[in-house]
């Protein structure tokens, strides 16, 4: 049969890593639980609630110390309605990888079921409430995990969240020319375009509405 | 001659794709490489916003239209999460078959337009040939050939029609000989491998800590696959492994390894497919119809807020991960948030610092063993 | 009989009437002079006519056999193709439309598909990809397409590029195109046809060979593209590099028939009793490979691969321009493939035409340009097409280190088994005018030296085909490098 990571391995791994997330940080206000998925197999995963000032701290640690070595996606969310505490979220997803480079003519074959410690893989989620406003920063973690680094530039583009210390930051999806501080997936844009006509003024196409004039292409 | 800089793109034969690649060279190497993106972002992210759960499926079908059924499948496992739902087994089943079948119908079309990168013709038109059979068989189920639009949330939109199992075992048995056909072209041929050895070194743990996954790691011989680190539907009852390459050079994997990986993958998901089919429960020449309990399970179709669904789906490309935030509009009938990770917006920055130091010619042969898709990196 | 030629009616006969009819007008004095030149006009004409007429053919080959090739399962081409069907439906039922032949070649059509066909009623979809049927429906499906493809090039738009340098720009397909045109006029198409036959042809013609690589660069560089440039460059160096490996086997060539001029080296392989393919089969293979080298074809058309460089030195090109430049690449293409029918098949002569030189019908047709053709476009299909459609484009730095570190010294111990044969091997006392040839017979039998060459170089070939045994080393199977792995080189330091 095909392989697989067993749900007792799973959740051992991530009640392991959260004993480990809060003998290393809870003094500093993060709340590290292990969490469910609700569907499919249901296995864990660790989720860890961090304050905005402790990110860098936090990432270094789950690098160095929690062989975390892959940064997946960094999500950035804008509730304009929510608590003052948490305008805006930015949502880290982290995995550990059991991957090191196989020797030449040789491949590293991991199996299943003998992987235990640090060698399990777990995905970890962390998340970075920060207040409301209109100045969401937060610690770049793109010295810490390079694949940080474009999911960042990502983030800031289209949902306005500014990385402290990330070096060369530029627009990645929307054009380079935008209008500055415009990004798009803040909730005050509303997804108004359904057709043709409410977006343009001529039947070519070319001449957008008055109403856009100088703030969209 | 001096350092210039060349544009690729955005209309170029190559780049597969609607990006730039800007590079410097210094004669014919390469000195530095840059890529620029976005061409065609359209904004699914924010179109999801204000469509219904059942709604985004087709977009997320259009985000790597080549490998559209295992786009749709991941979204669908991120909402059934958020949803809380719980999908029957033959929905399962009939979820991987599927999949599996567009996994080798995208490595096809990438081994097609790999072909045409390094100069060989031929196998662009062998390739597309083999993918037509396969696109025939998702047509039967999804109704066109490219955009599927299948999956439900709780299971599937309709059961496989009768007479679709044998043809699928026809047919991937025929295409398992035309595999090694392949390999007699290609793999034979010893222009091919001087074109492909020795170029584009990469190693398995600079390309984690870059986020790159999926089959280009694979290649530099470490077997991670998240079907089986981070299971999802019934891959742990079929008879399958990942299909890893061994790299000859400490300096990591070049593409020779990354081409042999995915002709590899494509045998492997053959055996998956003839393997599922038989164990499919209740039975292959069964046909139930829509929205019966065995294909589909009954789904909320609103999420409180503060609920959050997250799926790890391994994609054909890598390990595409969709993140979706309840609560919003129509009282939680539209996600308030979705977010889409692709592997391909990652790893193709990454493929632009793998080329320096290399030929110009050699810039085709790396970009293409990596197997770049524009339209999941843009969305 | 005596069939008239072409040169007998021009020059004879239109050279009396020109003649005549200059009489008593003030240029009678140069007459004949002017004779000479219309007969030579047209005959150049005539020579050239038929061969732009015949280069249609290779164009049809390559698209029909490159068709029959890139859809059909392995690497042979498949004759199967020729008569399977789709669902029901066989080219018979398109034979059945031709007047007269039509039906029978239908029924036959019909039949084979039913025996041979592979064709399986419950799996319609299988089908579909094995079995593509050939709805050919004139006797000569395709062909015509060619000709409307360079027609189409005439209304097509010409554009200069703004800041090209313009002279250069427009005189660089000139001399690509006006020397390719040159060649074919001096390359014999039979025993009497040809536009020109100066005593030494040959070198002649392979001066004016050479002159495309600067047309080469010129467009490249007249561009004012970085593309073109790069490809224009690409193109240079390959177009000489190659030049030296070629020019070293025609010598070869020329060495062991004793003479440069075309006619004559086609009659002493005839006279002699043995084709130079089987002399020097060394020189065959590399009078090929270099000839792919030098038409820029697939294994070598990395100056205008389109993976990166879209079109190459052509890209700025547009109108016909562009369709001249495509067609020069197949005249130069047909013009590698009769050289070598020449040099090394022997030209017109039909096979052992010297045991049935009088036998009636056979015999006359031995001497002709039907045999020529014939050569020309087998050599075409089975190597240039062949060559094309299994095989990929080499990097620029592996073509050069191919040509320079492995065809030239080839070449060289080419033309020296050339030199040693012609020396110490050859009968001269065995060149006869009619009949039978010995002069390679060693002296035991006629055709000794050829048969034992072949013999040894097929043995070879085999030797060297098998690959080693796959699960010898532990290394990955097919482990092929190059002297220096890609990767290597940091800029800026060499």
């Amino acid at each position: 049969m095909g392989m697989s990571i067993s749900a007792e391995q799973n959740a051992a791994a991530v009640a392991a890593a959260v004993t480990a997330s809060e003998e290393a940080w809870s003094a500093l206000g993060v709340v590290a639980e292990a969490v469910n998925h609700s569907a499919g197999h249901g296995f864990a995963f660790l989720r860890l609630t961090v304050p905005a000032p402790h990110v860098l701290t936090v990432a270094k640690g789950l690098k160095h110390d929690m062989g975390v070595n892959y940064c997946s996606m960094v999500t950035g969310t804008h509730f304009p309605e929510g608590d003052e505490h948490r305008g805006w979220e930015v949502a880290y997803h982290l995995q550990r990888m059991p991957v090191i480079n196989p020797d030449p003519n040789t491949s590293h074959v991991l199996v299943a079921g003998d992987l235990s410690g640090m060698s399990m893989p777990i995905e970890i989620e962390m998340l970075v409430p920060l207040p409301q406003g209109d100045d969401p920063r937060v610690p770049s973690v793109q010295s810490v995990w390079r694949g940080a680094d474009w999911n960042e530039k990502e983030t800031w583009d289209l949902v306005g969240i500014k990385f402290d210390g990330h070096e060369n930051m530029f627009r990645v999806l929307n054009p380079h020319d935008s209008p500055e501080g415009f990004h798009p997936l803040q909730k005050q844009h509303k997804i108004r375009y359904h057709d043709f006509n409410e977006m343009y003024d001529d039947a070519q196409g070319f001449v957008r509405k008055p109403v856009d004039e100088g703030r969209v292409k | 001659m001096a350092k210039m800089w060349i544009t690729m793109g955005p209309q170029h034969p190559m780049t597969h794709g609607l990006w730039t690649l800007r590079v410097q060279v210094d004669g014919e190497t390469v000195v530095d490489a840059e890529a620029e993106l976005g061409y065609i972002h359209r904004g699914v992210e924010k179109i999801a916003e204000a469509r219904d759960f059942t709604q985004v499926t087709p977009y997320c079908d259009r985000l790597c239209y080549v490998s559209a059924m295992t786009w749709s499948n991941s979204y669908i496992y991120a909402a059934e999460d958020l949803l809380e739902v719980e999908v029957p087994e033959r929905a399962e089943y009939i979820r991987c078959i599927s999949a599996e079948c567009q996994r080798i119908a995208s490595h096809l079309m990438w081994l097609g337009a790999y072909g045409p990168d390094v100069g060989n013709l031929t196998i662009m038109t062998w390739a597309l040939r083999e993918r037509e059979m396969f696109l025939d068989l998702l047509q039967e189920l999804g109704g066109s050939r490219m955009h599927y639009n299948y999956p439900r949330i709780g299971g599937v939109k309709r059961d496989i029609p009768p007479g679709w199992a044998d043809r699928l075992i026809a047919k991937v048995k025929l295409f398992e000989k035309r595999i090694d056909e392949y390999e007699m072209l290609l793999d034979e041929s010893t222009i091919f491998l001087v074109r492909l050895q020795g170029v584009g070194y990469a190693t398995a743990e600079n390309m984690v800590e870059s986020g790159v996954s999926g089959p280009n790691v694979r290649a530099s011989g470490v077997n991670y696959d998240v079907r089986w680190s981070h299971p999802y539907s019934v891959y742990d009852q079929l008879d399958w492994e990942p299909a890893v390459e061994k790299p000859t050079s400490v300096k990591g994997s070049d593409c020779y390894d990354r081409y042999r990986v995915r002709m590899e993958e494509m045998r492997m998901s053959c055996r998956m497919i003839l393997d599922a089919i038989e164990k499919i429960p209740g039975g292959k020449n069964t046909t139930y119809s829509n929205g019966d309990e065995m294909i589909i399970a009954k789904a909320p179709t609103r999420a409180p807020a503060g609920a959050t669904g997250f799926s790890n789906y391994e994609c054909t490309r890598g390990a595409s991960q969709f993140y979706v935030h309840g609560g919003g509009e129509g009282r939680g009938k539209n996600p308030y948030r979705l977010s889409i990770r692709s592997p391909m917006f990652i790893t193709i920055p990454f493929v632009a610092e793998t080329m320096i130091g290399y030929k110009v010619a050699d810039i085709p042969a790396i970009m293409g063993s990596f197997d770049p898709c524009i339209g999941e990196t843009d969305r | 009989m005596e069939l008239p030629t072409v040169r007998s009616l021009v020059y004879d006969n239109l050279g009396g009437v020109i003649v005549n009819l200059l009489d008593g007008t003030p240029l009678e004095g140069q007459a004949e002079a002017i004779a000479a030149f219309t007969g030579a006009l047209i005959t150049s004409l005539v020579g050239f006519a038929a061969i732009m007429l015949s280069m249609f053919m290779i164009l049809w080959i390559e698209r029909k056999q490159l068709g029959r090739m890139m859809d059909r399962r392995g690497a042979m081409t498949s004759l199967r193709s020729l008569w399977i069907g789709e669902n029901g439906t066989t080219a018979g039922a398109w034979w059945d439309m031709v007047p007269f032949i039509g039906k029978p070649i239908g029924a036959v059509n019909r039949w084979l598909n039913a025996s041979f066909g592979n064709h399986d009623p419950d799996r319609p979809t299988v089908d579909r990809v094995n079995n593509r049927s050939w709805m050919g429906f004139a006797i000569f499906p395709g062909f015509f397409q060619n000709v409307a493809d360079g027609m189409k090039f005439l209304i097509k738009e010409h554009m200069v590029p703004e800041r090209a340098d313009k002279l250069v720009f427009e005189v660089a397909p000139y001399l690509v195109i006006s020397s390719t045109v040159l060649i074919l006029g001096l390359i014999p198409m039979g025993a009497g046809i040809y536009g020109a036959n100066p005593e030494l042809s040959v070198l002649f013609a392979m001066a004016v060979f050479g002159i495309a690589p600067i047309g080469v660069f010129f467009g490249g560089w007249a561009s004012n593209n970085k593309y073109t440039l790069i490809g224009g460059i690409r193109s240079a160096v390959q177009l000489t590099s190659y030049e030296i490996p070629l020019l070293l086997t025609v010598l070869s060539v020329c060495v062991v028939s004793g003479s440069f001029n075309f006619v004559e080296i086609v009659t002493f392989q005839g006279q002699s009793g043995a084709w130079n393919l089987f002399l020097l089969p060394l020189g065959g293979a590399l009078f090929l490979i270099s000839m792919l080298a030098e038409v820029e074809r697939i294994p070598f058309d990395m100056p205008e691969a389109e993976a990166e460089l879209v079109e190459g030195w052509w890209t700025e090109y547009g109108g016909m321009r562009f369709g001249l430049l495509f067609a020069a690449e197949y005249m130069r293409t047909y013009a590698a493939c009769i050289l070598f029918a020449h040099f090394f098949l022997g030209g017109w002569h039909a096979p052992f035409s010297g045991v049935w030189g009088d036998v009636p019908i056979i015999g006359l047709a031995s001497t002709s340009i039907i045999w020529v053709l014939l050569k020309a476009w087998l050599v075409f299909g089975v190597v240039f097409v062949w060559a094309r459609v299994a095989l990929l484009r080499i990097r620029t730095d592996q073509i050069l280190e191919f040509g320079w570190r492995i065809l030239l010294p080839l070449s060289v111990i080419n033309l020296l088994v050339a030199v040693l044969f012609r020396l110490f091997l050859f009968d001269p006392a065995g060149v006869v005018e009619e009949g039978l040839g010995n002069a390679w017979g060693l002296g035991i039998f006629a055709y000794m030296l050829p048969v034992i060459v072949t013999v040894v170089s097929l043995g070879l070939f085999f030797y060297l085909l098998n690959d080693e045994d796959k699960d010898a080393s532990p290394e990955r199977m097919f482990h092929v490098r190059t002297l220096e792995p890609a990767g290597t080189v940091v800029p800026g330091t060499e």
